[in-house]
């Protein structure tokens, strides 16, 4: 057959027909509120997730100072053979 | 040459003898490819009309649909006189779909200019300076404005609407007058004007291919009538009109299912309408429509015990009998695997099939003469009775009667109406007797209510509310003229009740 068959409730450009639009009117203000509930569900996941794994404070931990000379390296021997 | 097959004085004679033929087929082009592309008649027509009480009765839009079926029945035209049938070709459109609005007389259709004629011979002018011509029906019928002893003989309504192209007044003074009153329905005689040119304007009809039968699993949402043809899997109807034009036939058979199915809209919570004796009726239905599967197949191994077929009696049948079978099949295509037998009966019930006169002969095994329709499908038997219902219930013709399997649906019954209450008095009783549900609809909430009241003082409370009146969800979206008073205008199937005659249960005595 010359074309697929496609769904007359869409139109060419493959935009909604007017007739899905009024199918799916009831539905419509309880989709979003779900949609918008699983959304805001995964943003609370991830803004949880990153404040768990964000960086501690340290400000009681004392680091000692840098000594003045480097310890002495050991000879960096190349690879010989 | 395909001439060479044909004679020369055939060709002459068809030559000539056949222009005016060829007008006729011209002019109503549509009608025939129509009918050639889908083999069916899409609108139905109400009884012939009747004298001004009975209001119930509308000469309504398809003449055409006579004219083609009187056509279909003439022989084939020679092969060299056909003319080739174009299919969406706009020079075969009697009408554009933007140029749909014309005043009745002066409508491009003939049809509808007779209908002009006929509504200005018989419709009487509304105007409360005329006499009453019939007591009125309704509250809001034009007739209680006027008295029955002063005022000015009735006339004939001769005088067009500019707005809705409706003969409507007798005069441009009458119509001035009583502007207001006419404004409320202007907008939709405007509507039904161009909708009954929209039937005659030769285009093809989308809206009317029904689809076939539906995977088991893939659910019929029967919240309304867009969900409703979507999970149906109809085209899409994406115009106003086209809606208008589908919903009109589709109505007979969505109403009846939206009440049956398991997944009806109306329940038993505040404003589903439903009652508990209304459940417990359905339930007892719902169990025969909705089979658990029994394993059954199409090989010995598979099968299976079958129930009977479930009877639906559309009792007052008028020209829903002529409905095509492509439309009740849908009822059949709702319920998978439950065998349906529509019974339609009444003495009008062969409205709009005349040609399907002279009835059988009644015989032993066709004791009453029905026209029985049993090769439509393997799921949909359809029998018609040109009887009283009465008659048939007293030779016990369908006893008997099972809670679980049959159901009576009356369409727009007019129980209470002054026309047609006498014909149902003796027909009531017996309904009730059998205790099987009863749905019944009517033209509007006034007329449902006035049936209600009428059963109850008729059977003395001796009955079971099963639905309360109310909108039904599947109504006909288009509205309908009464050519006998064109104030009166009415949607096919506008309420939806229910009753059933009162079961008692057993009681405990108290001890």
């Amino acid at each position: 057959m010359p074309l697929l068959p496609r769904s007359t409730y869409y139109d060419k450009n493959y935009r909604q027909s007017p007739a899905l639009i009024r199918a799916r009117q009831p539905y419509l203000i309880k989709n979003v509120l779900t949609g918008a509930a699983i959304f805001a569900f995964t943003v609370g996941v991830y803004a949880f997730t990153i404040r768990a794994v964000s960086q501690d404070e340290f400000e009681d931990v004392i680091v000692p100072d840098k000594p003045i000379q480097p310890p002495h390296a050991p000879n960096a021997v190349g690879n010989k053979s | 040459m395909r001439s060479s097959y044909t004679c020369q004085k055939c060709l002459t004679f068809l030559r000539s003898g056949a222009r005016p033929q060829l007008h006729c087929v011209r002019q109503a082009p549509a009608q025939q490819r129509w009918i050639s592309l889908q083999n069916n008649q899409p609108t139905i027509i109400r009884a012939s009309p009747q004298p001004a009480l009975a209001k119930r009765f509308v000469s309504s839009t398809s003449r055409q649909e006579q004219n083609a079926a009187g056509e279909s029945l003439q022989p084939r035209t020679p092969p060299g006189l056909e003319y080739t049938r174009m299919r969406g070709d706009p020079h075969r459109l009697l009408l554009q779909p933007d140029n749909l609005f014309h005043s009745f007389s002066n409508s491009p259709s003939p049809d509808i200019r007779r209908r002009a004629a006929f509504i200005k011979q018989h419709a009487y002018c509304p105007h409360p300076h005329h006499r009453q011509t019939r007591l009125p029906t309704t509250p809001d019928d034009p007739e209680t404005k006027k008295s029955s002893a002063a005022g000015s003989p009735p006339a004939h309504v001769q005088y067009e609407c500019p707005d809705c192209g409706i003969p409507v007044y007798c005069s441009e003074e009458h119509f001035a007058d009583d502007y207001e009153s006419h404004l409320e329905i202007c907008d939709t005689l405007r509507q039904i004007n161009e909708d009954d040119h929209d039937l005659r304007s030769g285009r093809f009809f989308p809206e009317f291919e029904c689809p076939g039968p539906q995977l088991e699993e893939a659910l019929v949402n029967m919240t309304n009538w867009d969900t409703f043809l979507y999970s149906r899997e109809f085209a899409a109807i994406n115009e106003d009109r086209s809606l208008r034009q589908a919903t009109k036939l589709l109505t007979y058979p969505a109403t009846i299912a939206s009440v049956l199915h398991e997944l009806s809209p109306y329940n038993i919570r505040k404003g589903g309408r439903l009652t508990v004796e209304g459940l417990k009726s359905l339930s007892a239905l719902r169990y025969t429509l909705h089979p658990p599967r029994t394993g059954g197949g199409g090989d010995i191994k598979g099968l299976r015990l079958t129930p009977p077929a479930v009877r639906i009696f559309i009792v007052g049948a008028r020209a829903e009998s002529s409905l095509p079978r492509e439309v009740w099949i849908q009822l059949a295509y709702l319920f998978p695997r439950v065998k349906f037998h529509l019974i339609f009966i009444g003495p009008e019930s062969m409205a709009n099939r005349d040609d399907e006169f002279p009835l059988p002969p009644r015989t032993p095994s066709n004791p009453f003469g029905a026209v029985v329709e049993d090769r439509i499908s393997s799921e949909l038997k359809i029998s018609t009775y040109v009887e009283y219902y009465h008659t048939l219930h007293k030779a016990g013709h369908f006893y008997p009667y099972d809670p679980y399997f049959d159901c009576f649906m009356l369409f727009h019954p007019g129980l209470g109406h002054p026309a047609s209450s006498h014909e149902w008095e003796e027909t009531l009783p017996l309904l009730l007797e059998t205790k099987v549900p009863i749905l019944a609809t009517g033209y509007t909430d006034w007329d449902m209510q006035r049936d209600l009241q009428w059963v109850q003082e008729k059977m003395a409370g001796e009955v079971d509310l099963l639905m309360e009146p109310g909108e039904n969800k599947f109504r006909s979206l288009r509205w309908d003229l009464n050519d006998l008073d064109p104030q009166d205008i009415s949607c096919g199937n506008w309420g939806l009740w229910a009753f059933r005659g009162k079961r008692y249960e057993t009681t405990r005595q108290e001890e």
